[in-house]
């Protein structure tokens, strides 16, 4: 018995860490935290969405058992309000409109009765108030002396549907609460930004002659053509320094995937399977991973770039047709039931190159578009549901889903 | 068609300053958040033909006419239907390759032809183009096998983009998965 107990703790240290094994961190455990709204200007509509707003941040950074009470308080207060004297941490803020109509917030955080940390805000149109709420979360987390949740303040870039061949690429936060259409007109699919710093984006273009791949810098509008294929054209990944592309083309009708040096504009295939091979994804730089129909179905393989060594990557799922990677993290979507007669239920996985791990990430609907943040802390999707959509956000290392109700219309692809 | 960017954004729409640490200072700074500024853009390039050089000295045909002769000609081809995640043509699509074929052939002998790959709702982003893709180079490989040039079919995917039927109904569903045949000059 101790030789088994001992067996396990050594295997719980030896996994600790690894994303694929859920973490259950019991919500009791958390400290509680309230939110006191101490606003002078607005109505009551805008004061409940800020708030509406921040609870959700708060509870997206998964550090505290956050009270949902809409309470009001002076911020002048030296004590918090009598309802909250027992909570471990209370965030007092007041919105105030200035003479520019412009929006600003000051926000106090108190432990035990005491101010911890305060900061203001400022944002000259109040109706990007949620990149406020973001800004206040990111910096509690950062207070907390927490890993960092910089990807809350990354933007999330998509493609939707608007018509039969017509669609718009939107510029939205994570959240996407808050949408900015930045091309609109014709059949515009597959953004992707280009860099890190999301200061431009490539996207496919359906109407011209050919498909063609365009590159849009955000700050001038300047617009690029890149390269065109016959049949088909996507840029599914971008390498770290921006400098690589992996491309899905389909220069002989046959859907594969390039890889394309943006100096020197030369490509070169990867793959040369005769059915469908797409969404390449680097992983580290001498391997990529990818969905491909060699087994008959959509799959997830991966394919090492010297030697060109194919290997399957999953081994569970009738139907693996997207995926997303990330470090040695993989993220897939998997169709768990074959019917081309009613609704289908596609979940999201998550597997490690280096366990044989699989972590179910979703639980009912279908599920898409699996993105994971830059530093791999959080993955990004879009759930449907009972004819609801939604954003989801999946925070790993906590083991928690968060959704954001969505009123989008149809997405088509998504990058974060 | 064309496509507008609408307008630069969001760069820097975040710029942090003011540092926190754990004890109690209140920090003074007040940050800076700009707003969007939607500012009007150039337009996607476009070409413009001229007067002179978009007119076509010919006494048979001009423009507009061909135009209309081509729409004439393309509903007379069928449309191509497949099967659940399935791109190979089916038994009984195949009388419909063959008329499209014959079509091509003759009729529309003139024309190019463009076969345009279409998906039902399930399946993700890129596989759904690739399957939409593999779909029309099946009817491709058919046409080219029953006699038409292979330089004059040229391709492309609408994936999911494009249905002509939105309801979520297997019939609807049905309808989707399909490759329409365009004419082109």
């Amino acid at each position: 018995m101790k030789i088994f107990f001992s067996l396990f703790i050594l295997i719980s240290l030896a996994f600790a860490g690894d994303a694929t094994i859920e973490v259950v961190k019991k919500a009791d455990s958390l400290p509680s935290l309230a939110v006191e709204d101490a606003s002078v200007s607005y109505d009551n509509t805008f004061k409940l969405r800020f708030f509406k707003a921040l609870v959700a941040d708060l509870n997206v950074i998964s550090l505290f058992n956050v009270d949902r009470h809409h309470r009001f308080a002076d911020f002048d207060d030296t004590n918090v309000l009598v309802a909250n004297k027992d909570m471990n941490y209370v965030l007092r803020y007041k919105l105030s409109e200035d003479d520019n109509k412009a929006l600003n917030i000051e926000m106090t955080l108190f432990h035990q009765n005491e101010v911890v940390f305060s900061k203001r805000y400022r944002v000259n149109n109040k109706n990007i108030y949620m990149f406020i709420s973001h800004a206040i979360a990111y910096d509690i987390n950062e207070f907390m002396g927490e890993p960092s949740v910089g990807w809350m303040k990354r933007k999330v870039i998509f493609s939707r549907i608007v018509a039969p061949k017509k669609s718009e690429i939107i510029i939205a936060d994570y959240t996407l609460s808050y949408q900015h259409v930045i091309i609109s007109g014709g059949l515009n699919i597959f953004p992707k930004w280009a860099n890190k710093a999301q200061t431009a984006f490539y996207y496919t273009s359906l109407d011209s002659f050919e498909p063609t791949l365009k590159y849009v810098d955000i700050k001038t509008a300047k617009v690029k053509n890149i390269i065109s294929s016959d049949g088909m054209m996507v840029c599914s990944d971008v390498s770290e320094d921006g400098k690589k592309l992996l491309l899905t083309m389909a220069r002989t009708g046959q859907p594969d995937i390039y890889l394309y040096n943006t100096e020197t504009k030369k490509y070169k295939r990867i793959t040369t399977y005769s059915g469908i091979d797409v969404n390449g994804q680097f992983m580290g730089d001498d391997k990529i991973i990818f969905i491909s129909s060699r087994l008959g179905y959509p799959n997830v393989f991966s394919k090492r770039l010297d030697n060109g060594l194919v290997e399957q990557l999953v081994y569970y799922g009738k139907a693996n047709s997207s995926c997303s990677a990330q470090g040695h993290y993989v993220v897939y979507e998997a169709r768990e039931s074959s019917n081309a007669f009613s609704a289908n239920t596609f979940n999201l996985h998550l597997i490690s190159t280096e366990t044989d791990f699989i972590r179910r990430l979703t639980a009912t609907g279908v599920n898409e578009f699996p993105r994971f943040s830059k530093d791999g802390d959080a993955i990004i999707f879009i759930k449907n549901y009972k004819s609801q959509s939604a954003i989801g956000i999946i925070r790993l290392m906590h083991n928690k889903n968060y959704l954001f109700p969505l009123k989008s219309g149809k997405i088509q692809s998504m990058d974060w | 068609m064309k496509s507008i960017v609408l307008s630069s954004v969001v760069a820097a729409l975040l710029v942090f300053s003011g540092c926190s640490t754990k004890e109690p200072a209140v920090d003074t700074k007040t940050e800076e958040v700009t707003a969007p500024v939607a500012q009007e853009v150039q337009e996607v390039m476009t070409e413009t033909v001229t007067g002179e050089n978009a007119q076509i000295s010919s006494s048979t045909n001009n423009i507009g006419s061909n135009e209309l002769n081509a729409n004439a000609i393309e509903s007379k081809f069928p449309t191509v239907y497949f099967d659940f995640d399935k791109y190979n043509i089916r038994p009984d699509m195949q009388e419909k390759v063959d008329t499209a074929a014959e079509l091509g052939k003759t009729t529309a002998k003139s024309f190019n032809i463009k076969l345009e790959g279409n998906c039902d709702e399930w399946g993700s982003d890129e596989y759904n183009f690739a399957l939409g893709l593999r779909r029309a180079n099946s009817v491709k490989k058919a046409l080219v096998a029953d006699g038409v040039d292979a330089s004059r079919i040229s391709m492309v995917s609408y994936g999911e983009s494009n249905p002509v039927c939105t309801e979520h109904t297997r019939e609807c569903w049905a309808k989707n998965r399909r490759v329409n045949f365009k004419l082109l000059p």
